[in-house]
């Protein structure tokens, strides 16, 4: 299957489909205000978004006492962006990325680490160079200390970046029969990447100090090497950009976007034909992306994705018009997510959160209802100034479930649907 | 996997007892395979270094191979004149006085995967060809059709716990788990949750109902427990305490699941891993004596495993890189204590790694004949031989 552009002039569904996805979702205005719309132009005009920042974030890290919390007020900081920021699809995004290229908070402590690698993740959020964005990361402090290359040296590799790097990063395992990369790989790129390390902030009592890359050439192994079939002196960015432009980098990077505003269970036709499109254009990931969102797979898949804990969270305040919150509301929140299995900045493992059905489990739902329950109905539940519509709710301008809502007041009503299947899902 | 008629018809039965409420036959058929004896399976995420953990002290290669990060031999917990437990285990040194701690030594898969996913996925599904998407628990949830018949503790299901079309309960705090609808919306919960669904939303209304059914029958129950030791702080203590807080109430699952994760220790092991093994111990020496003090120490058995070992030499940053075999544990009444298996010869290694002697899926298939009396054959898709780690 190839990616047909979508060429019908948005529908209301069309527009409320498009922001759940791409925008977490949002009000009956916000998604009127796209109806007629070329779907190739909105794509477009959502997808360059600018670096500004939502005024009036409460939050700072630097102002934390501690490690833990300063990472806490990192989560909260990124929350606000998230609920009230200007580029609801670029935080999307970041949080795709770091769901990819993932780093977590129990080894990373260091407060400008964190806020330095979320900047990394916006501004790479639609990179055009995907092989430039990964040695960004690879470079980063933060991910030079959650995968410990900042400790690989010459003669004594450190083989756990060099590990994931393949693995989860770039061109993915491959399959028993068919493995992408030996052993013989990992050992000879973690000696490529000796090194590489950071100067400064380290340790619990300088986690607001800010750290620094630095390559020492002291501890650089400068042998010859044979990495995925080339050879020669190989150097950590050799490494990376190999790595990074491996045509099955351009098939497992576009199959995670496609998990990402798709379906859960992607189209492995449609993925092909955005793996395509990542070579044809050297990983430029804005045109592949510019393509998979105003396709017709992109508009056909509907209700296809099960919304994370954050997007659940985000989704339902910025349907419900973006109340505001007061900063104990909103680190509540952070922790919510983190009881329904995403917490910012720390997924489980190196591999991120798998997402789909794996995001539903007893607890979770049960964690959905309560949160539903006091966005709505609890004694400090925001006001609203109208009770958002089922097309802003659930997509669809008639709700699927108005034999349940008859006879209830408002509140109830939206918190009933905030519980159903329907919202849960994007 | 291809399934037989009797399997097929056991997974449509089930299918239908998930969407609609258990039908009386399958039912009885829980009811005959109940059985009144629980596993608890821990789960050591990150791959925890069993040369640390159950130490060959009398071995030179394993002092040379880690001039920094050896334990001394002055503070090995002798078990053997050859082999100690990490000196932070202590609080199991009862259980092996007693004859009802054993270790397996050596214990892997063929080929195996230096990747902590692939690998884990190997563990969870029992299957090293990684063709299946099913778990051996989620398998064994199917065989007895009974979908509370395990549940893993904590917020996130492994894979271990999924079945073809549901995944098992996960139970993160027993207290919290109850459903509590506000005032006047039972009526129409009732009618949002009737209405009919495809895909996805059938999918998340399936699970919201078994959740409303699980909720109900661990509430109706835990009430009963009162805690008979003291826990440590921590919430893999914690998990613990949940897992006996169910065994205790009756609520009838048949395996528990328990993870404690962060041995991936690639630098400073030390540190790391010494106080991971000390959560480990202090925990399960607080669950086993609370079992004891409720007499409920005769129908549990805990069996611990990790996704692999790592490398027997250290690396630069005094941790070590991913390995492959390791070692497994096992305690309760019913276990019979000791070494299982050999050690493995530190100076015969694959690739840098021990080689593994004992599949790990002949130690599952102990526990699923001679402990929860099932058929390990089907579960497991072969017959696996292994050490008779159970009285």
């Amino acid at each position: 299957m190839s990616l047909q552009p979508h060429t019908r002039k948005l529908t209301p569904e069309d527009a409320a489909h498009f922001l759940r996805r791409t925008a977490f979702g949002a009000t009956d205005a916000q998604i009127r205000a796209l109806v007629g719309r070329d779907a190739r132009e909105v794509a477009r005009e959502a997808l360059s978004f600018g670096m500004d920042l939502a005024p009036g974030n409460p939050f700072d890290p630097t102002q934390g006492t501690r490690p833990g919390a300063a990472a806490q007020l990192a989560r909260g900081a990124w929350l606000y962006e998230m609920l009230y920021g200007p580029h609801p699809l670029r935080e999307r995004l970041a949080l795709t990325w770091s769901n990819h290229f993932v780093i977590g908070t129990d080894k990373v402590k260091n407060a400008p680490m964190l806020t330095g690698y979320l900047a990394l993740l916006r501004r790479h959020a639609a990179t055009t160079d995907f092989a430039a964005f990964a040695l960004d990361v690879a470079r980063h402090p933060a991910m030079l200390r959650y995968l410990d290359n900042d400790q690989n040296r010459k003669g004594k590799p450190n083989e756990n970046f060099s590990r994931e790097l393949l693995e989860l990063f770039t061109t993915g395992l491959g399959t028993p029969a068919q493995p992408n990369y030996t052993e013989q790989d990992v050992h000879e790129g973690a000696r490529a990447l000796t090194g590489w390390t950071y100067e400064g902030g380290r340790g619990n009592k300088n986690f607001l100090e800010e750290p620094r890359f630095v390559s020492r050439p002291n501890l650089h192994d400068t042998g010859s090497k044979t990495y995925l079939g080339q050879s020669g002196n190989l150097s950590g960015e050799d490494i990376v950009r190999i790595a990074a432009t491996r045509p099955q980098t351009a098939a497992f990077v576009s199959r995670k976007l496609h998990r990402a505003f798709v379906a859960d269970t992607p189209d492995e036709g449609a993925v092909a034909a955005s793996a395509e499109t990542w070579r044809r254009t050297n990983g430029n990931v804005r045109a592949v992306l510019e393509e998979l969102l105003s396709s017709e797979v992109f508009y056909t898949r509907r209700a296809a994705i099960i919304r994370s804990p954050v997007e659940f969270v985000v989704g339902a305040v910025r349907t419900l018009g973006q109340p505001r919150l007061d900063a104990k509301q909103m680190l509540n929140l952070v922790q919510t997510a983190s009881k329904m299995g995403q917490l910012l900045l720390q997924p489980d493992t190196v591999k991120g959160w798998d997402g789909g059905r794996e995001w539903i489990n007893d607890s979770a739902l049960l964690t959905r209802m309560q949160l539903a329950a006091a966005l709505t109905l609890g004694a400090k539940a925001p006001t609203l100034e109208k009770p958002p519509t089922a097309l802003a709710l659930l997509g669809t301008e008639r709700s699927p479930l108005q034999a349940a809502l008859d006879g209830l007041n408002p509140k109830q009503r939206t918190y009933l649907t905030l519980i159903s299947p329907e919202f849960q899902l994007a | 996997m291809t399934l037989d008629r009797r399997d097929f018809l056991k997974y449509s039965a089930l299918a239908v007892a998930v969407t609609s409420g258990m039908p009386g036959f399958l039912a009885r058929a829980a009811a005959q395979a109940g059985g009144t004896k629980t596993l608890v399976v821990i789960q050591l995420t990150g791959g925890n270094d069993g040369l640390n953990t159950l130490i060959p002290y009398s071995n030179g290669a394993y002092y040379a191979a880690r001039p920094n990060i050896a334990i001394p031999k002055k503070d090995v917990l002798t078990l053997t004149p050859d082999l100690g437990m990490h000196p932070s285990l202590k609080p199991l040194m009862g259980l092996w006085d007693a004859g009802h701690l054993a270790w397996m030594e050596n214990v892997g898969y063929p080929n195996p995967n230096r990747s902590h996913f692939a690998s884990m996925a190997i563990w969870h599904t029992a299957d090293p060809t990684q063709a299946q998407a099913e778990g051996w628990i989620g398998r064994i949830a199917e065989k007895i059709g009974d979908p509370f018949c395990a549940s893993n503790i904590g917020g996130t299901t492994p894979q271990a716990l999924r079945a073809a079309d549901f995944s098992l309960p996960s139970i993160d705090g027993v207290d919290n788990f109850q459903v509590k609808l506000p005032a006047g919306l039972d009526g129409a919960f009732q009618t949002m949750l009737n209405t009919s669904r495809t895909g996805e939303a059938a999918y998340l209304q399936r699970a919201t109902r078994q959740m409303l059914t699980n909720t109900q029958k661990v509430q109706q129950n835990v009430s009963k427990y009162r805690p008979g030791a003291k826990y440590p702080e921590g919430q893999f203590a914690a998990q613990l305490q949940d897992a006996a807080r169910l065994i205790a109430a009756g609520t009838g699952q048949r395996v528990l699941y328990v993870s404690l994760g962060g041995f991936d220790t690639h630098a400073g092991q030390r540190a790391e891993q010494d106080e991971l093994l000390g959560h480990l111990a202090s925990g399960l020496a607080a669950f086993q004596a609370d079992l004891e003090a409720q007499g409920l120490a005769d129908r549990v058995v805990v069996m611990g495993f990790s996704e692999f070992g790592r490398r027997v030499a250290e690396n630069a940053s005094a941790g070590t890189d991913h390995g492959k075999g390791s070692v497994m544990f096992a305690f309760g009444k019913g276990v019979k204590g000791g070494i299982h298996g050999d050690s493995p010869d530190l100076e015969d290694l694959s690739d840098g790694d021990i080689k593994y002697r004992q599949d790990f899926r002949g130690v599952y298939a102990a526990a699923l004949t001679r402990w929860l009396n099932l058929d390990a054959r089907g579960i497991l898709g072969g017959d696996f031989g292994g050490p008779a780690w159970l009285g």
